[in-house]
């Protein structure tokens, strides 16, 4: 068995495909956007080394730390709404009459492109015409506020569609997740009289333990460097309420043309991540790796 | 066991989120019968004044067949290709026994945390001395590599959980490791692997910075190209993208209800080997 | 240099072993420039979409065309891409040194950065050899930097407020001269529960017009155009075209949530007859008067008015406006003859037909007698000719940078996050710095 599973050849043959196309697509990009870094580019013209001074100005920019902090909200968020999903997960994955439809009914905004979402969102919040205000005028809110104006609101206003937008895609992998425990566990302690609770709680997510982890890795992951709705819906704005560091780093690279700091906040935001996953996998790490 | 005032509470909450959740779609095939004027002024519940099939024709002129079938085929490759590399890598990482893999694993996962706007200038000029701008392989090789992290994250979790027993039954009875992987592994990650195929899938066939840097000819290019035809410099036609965008789900709807069910009927297959 | 060569070729090299040889050897388009038989390719990229700018799109194809059919030899290869994902695209390529031969550029701002990095060619030599003088005056001075110019422009553009005359009858209301007559005809709109202006302020461009017209209108055509020239801000009359912007929304004068707002959603309730008033560019005068899919009901009943003065002060025929997308030709371009006389073609050519076939102001000379123009156009064009002033976008005459910084400022100015003293201070420290 060992000898199989350890022979050194078979090893580079499974693994060389993903570690070629990572390493050239990814981490040769990724190499160079830090080395563009060091240098004061506009993207266009010639480039001209300036050591570590760019990545010293996004440790001292304002505008970046607070893009940092909107970022992290927004990963924060993400992650607590993990617990609906896995909620809504365990009922849809529990023997319940019609669950193959509603789970196909819940993730259908899934596919739809971002540009959908943000297009719906902006009429969802319109200040006049919008069905949110409509609502709660209906309901005798007299000034119901303008959503994506007030730099107080604005923030959560886009986090809400964010998270709605990724529901479907946990869901999903947590409905896998459920349905890929073996029946016999779960009969065996209905039979030790346990209830649906007990049996959600103290079998099933234990069993589902890895793949919550990465769920929640993907989750912060995927909020410290979401860009989509932010973009289209505010663009950062206004006055840079609802910029996080995505949506900041396109803005120097792109719009601003300092594309040489653009890409050192770009690789601070690598560094940012970096540092919360290891957070994230020191916090939970155990040695036991269940298996069914 | 719930009572009965319990389902009935609970089936009208999970029936108020899947109408909540059905919505969108309603919306988006209202929207795109509507002219501007409506969109923007109406209620978004309300249904067009006047039905403006004529959104169709204007998409369907606008050449949508190419890009339409660009979507297909390129996305269809580079699923393909990101699942299966990312199940030999994720078998690997998680069955084989060697002294890298934790490196190995996490450099991958570094690969997860890229921002995609720092990575295309650099990307364009790699392709651009290989001569690969401008031509859909340019495509196909970014999206796998770029979905290959999240993919085998995503495998990862479920590779843990397999029994070792089943392997090692295998092993002794002769298979070799290509036997052990493409007919124990693979079979048992159905589920999962159908998973990642539908999220691998919508990935694919939404995005749109990597075709629109890296394709300039009218022939490779994909359907979110195809919504940027009505996008204008001063004014948008949205009721002509609402459209686009509802030709573009349909596609991948279908193949979504297939692999869905495919996440159970795994189970099912997995179960009678286990 | 050498070191990131090195990577980006180490890239390419394991790219090829990858693949298994280089497979996009079929070289079908081959390198710019030669094409089949020695033909010549000029590469052209711009950004009318069929889908949504149908004419324009029109007639870039017949120019195209024309142009081949007289030029035996030479063809033009297109690239259509939508706005943003242009400005994207020309960036991208210009890192690698792979512009299109031909293309669009904005003025002053967008431009430096391409000119310093020599990447635009100076058209000089095709305005000398008579081009000049079939141009406005003044509107190639946006694309000229240290005495040359690098783009020939396509428009121009006026702002002025169109207002619905349907509604200003109602409650009869006549066209403002003066600021105080604006917020009189303001108050009595809300009085009626009519919003008074739609303004999209989440595209802050439409409320920096706001605040260039009443800093024109309290400190003189110049007072902008010299403060972001010499980075000195802090003039009393630009503090105090701060306060007016804010003593506006203080009044009521925008739609509730503005500064959220996209200007297509403006845009959409003016033409919806939910607003009355929208400060907007001659760019939109075919929704007020050719363009089929707006109801002529509407169309009819709509007027402009050129922005008010404050109090008697300021000269109503200084306008905010300017040169919209111009063409550039690439420095480096392989064909760099052909790209040229394509240029030089397409600016007569598109002189000819843009007013008629388009519905937009070129920047080239017309004469609005010798056309059957809606009345609108006219009235336009004939305030062009009587202009004394055509004070260019803030934000395009900036450096990218102070345009960001300005934006942002427009956007917390207008939400009352900042004081007017603030407002200009920012503006102070970051144009100073360049």
């Amino acid at each position: 068995m060992n000898k199989v599973m350890s022979n050194k050849w078979m090893i580079l043959l499974y693994m060389s495909p993903a570690l070629l196309l990572v390493g050239v697509l990814i981490f040769i990009p990724l190499i160079l956007s830090g080395y563009y870094g060091l240098m004061e580019w506009d993207g266009i013209g010639e480039m001209k080394f300036i050591g570590l001074e760019n990545y010293i100005r996004g440790l001292q920019d304002g505008m970046f730390w607070t893009s940092v902090w909107h970022s992290t909200l927004l990963a924060l968020f993400s992650t607590l709404s993990l617990i609906l999903y896995l909620a809504v997960s365990l009922v849809l994955a529990s023997k319940i009459k019609g669950a193959g439809l509603l789970r196909k009914i819940y993730l259908i905004p899934m596919l739809l492109s971002s540009v959908a979402i943000a297009q719906l969102w902006i009429k969802v919040y319109n200040p006049s015409n919008g069905i949110l205000n409509w609502i709660l005028m209906r309901v005798g809110v007299e000034n119901p506020p303008s959503w994506l104006a007030d730099p107080n609101i604005v923030l959560y206003a886009i986090f809400l569609p964010i998270v709605w937008q990724y529901a479907g895609f946990y869901i999903l992998i947590y409905y896998a997740a459920l349905k890929n425990i073996p029946e016999t566990v779960i009969e065996a302690a209905r039979i030790d009289g346990a209830s649906p609770l007990q049996i959600a709680l103290k079998i099933k997510l234990p069993l589902i333990r890895e793949v919550i982890l990465v769920t929640v890795v993907l989750a912060v992951v995927g909020s410290l460097k979401y860009f989509d709705l932010i973009y289209v819906m505010t663009n950062g704005g206004p006055n840079g309420a609802s910029e996080v560091m995505a949506s900041y780093m396109y803005k120097l690279a792109f719009s601003v043309n300092d594309f040489g700091y653009g890409s050192a906040i770009g690789f601070l935001m690598l560094i940012i991540t970096l540092i919360a996953t290891l957070f994230i996998r020191k916090a939970t790490s155990s040695d036991e790796k269940l298996q069914y | 066991m719930l009572n009965r005032l319990g389902y009935i509470l609970l089936y009208s909450f999970l029936g108020i989120v899947a109408v909540i959740q059905l919505f969108p779609l309603f919306w988006l095939f209202l929207f795109s019968l509507k002219d501007n004027r409506e969109i923007f002024s109406g209620s978004p519940f309300a249904l067009p004044s006047e039905f403006k099939w004529e959104n169709y024709l204007k998409v369907w002129e606008g050449g949508i067949g190419l890009y339409f079938w660009n979507s297909i085929w390129i996305t269809a490759t580079a699923v393909v290709l990101t699942v299966v590399i990312a199940s030999m890598a994720t078998f690997a990482l998680t069955r084989m026994k060697w002294k890298l893999s934790g490196l190995v694993l996490g450099l991958i996962m570094v690969g997860l945390m890229i921002p995609v706007h720092s990575a295309i200038i650099p990307l364009f000029s790699m392709f651009l001395q290989v001569n690969l701008i401008d031509n859909p392989l340019s495509i196909i090789i970014t999206y796998t590599a770029y979905n290959l992290p999240i993919t085998i994250m995503i495998l990862l979790g479920f590779y843990y959980t397999l029994p070792r027993e089943i392997e090692e039954a295998a092993v002794i009875d002769g298979c070799n490791i290509h036997g052990v992987f493409f007919r124990i592994i693979l079979p048992m990650t159905m589920p999962i692997m159908s998973t990642t195929i539908i999220i691998n899938m919508i990935y694919n066939w939404n995005e749109f910075v990597f075709v629109n840097t890296f394709i300039s000819s009218d022939k490779y290019k994909t359907l979110t190209v195809g919504i940027q035809n009505f996008i204008g410099q001063y004014m948008t036609d949205w009721g002509a993208i609402g459209a686009t965008l509802i030709i573009s789900i349909l596609p991948i709807l279908i193949a979504f209800i297939f692999f869905s069910n495919k996440v159970v009927e795994g189970l099912a297959s997995s179960a009678v080997k286990g | 240099m050498g070191y990131l060569k090195a990577l980006t070729a180490t890239g390419a090299t394991a790219m090829v072993l990858m693949l298994g040889a280089c497979s996009g050897g079929e070289d079908e388009s081959a390198s710019a420039g030669e094409g089949n038989e020695g033909e010549k390719k000029v590469e052209f990229m711009h950004l009318w979409p069929e889908g949504n700018s149908a004419q324009h799109h029109r007639v870039v194809e017949e120019i195209i065309s024309d142009f081949e059919a007289e030029n035996e030899g030479v063809s033009v290869d297109v690239e259509v891409l939508s706005n943003e994902q242009y400005k994207d695209k020309v960036k991208v390529l210009s890192s690698s040194d792979e512009l299109p031969d031909v293309g669009m550029t904005w003025a002053a701002g967008y431009l430096e950065p391409y000119v310093s990095g020599e990447k635009f060619a100076p058209l000089d030599d095709m305005l000398d050899d008579g081009l000049r003088e079939q141009f406005v005056e003044g509107t190639t001075e946006g694309y000229e930097i240290d005495g040359q110019t690098y783009g020939l422009p396509l428009e121009l553009n006026t702002a002025n407020v169109y207002y619905n005359k349907a509604i200003f009858d109602e409650y009869g209301l006549e066209p403002p001269e003066t600021l105080e007559e604006f917020n009189s005809v303001v108050d009595t709109l809300n009085e009626n529960g009519v919003p008074p202006v739609a303004l999209g302020n989440g595209d802050s461009w439409t409320g920096s017009m706001w605040y260039m017209y009443l800093a024109d209108r309290l400190g003189g055509s110049q007072l902008l155009t010299e403060a972001i020239e010499s980075g000195d801000f802090n003039k009393p009359e630009l503090i105090q075209a701060a306060e007016e912007v804010q003593n506006l929304v203080d009044n009521d004068t925008f739609m509730q949530g503005a500064n959220g707002l996209s200007d297509q959603e403006a845009k959409s309730s003016f033409m919806n007859e939910q607003a009355a008033m929208y400060l907007i560019a001659t760019w939109d005068l075919p929704n007020y008067t050719t363009n089929e899919d707006v109801p002529q009901e509407f169309r009819d009943s709509v007027g402009y008015f050129k922005f008010p003065t404050v109090d008697g002060e300021g000269d109503m025929d200084s306008y905010v406006g300017g040169p919209g997308v111009g063409m550039f030709v690439a420095e480096n371009s392989d064909v760099k003859e052909e790209a040229k006389a394509f240029t030089k073609f397409f600016v007569e050519e598109w002189g000819e037909r843009a007013v008629t076939d388009v519905g937009i102001i070129p920047a080239t000379k017309i004469d609005p007698e010798s056309l059957d123009l809606p009345q609108m156009y006219v009235d336009v064009l004939n305030d062009l000719n009587s202009a004394s002033n055509i004070t260019l976008y803030a934000d395009v005459q900036m450096s990218a940078d102070a345009a960001d910084v300005h934006l942002n400022q427009i956007q917390a100015l207008f939400g009352g996050e900042v004081t007017p003293e603030e407002f200009t201070e920012a503006h102070t420290e970051v144009l100073e710095g360049e």
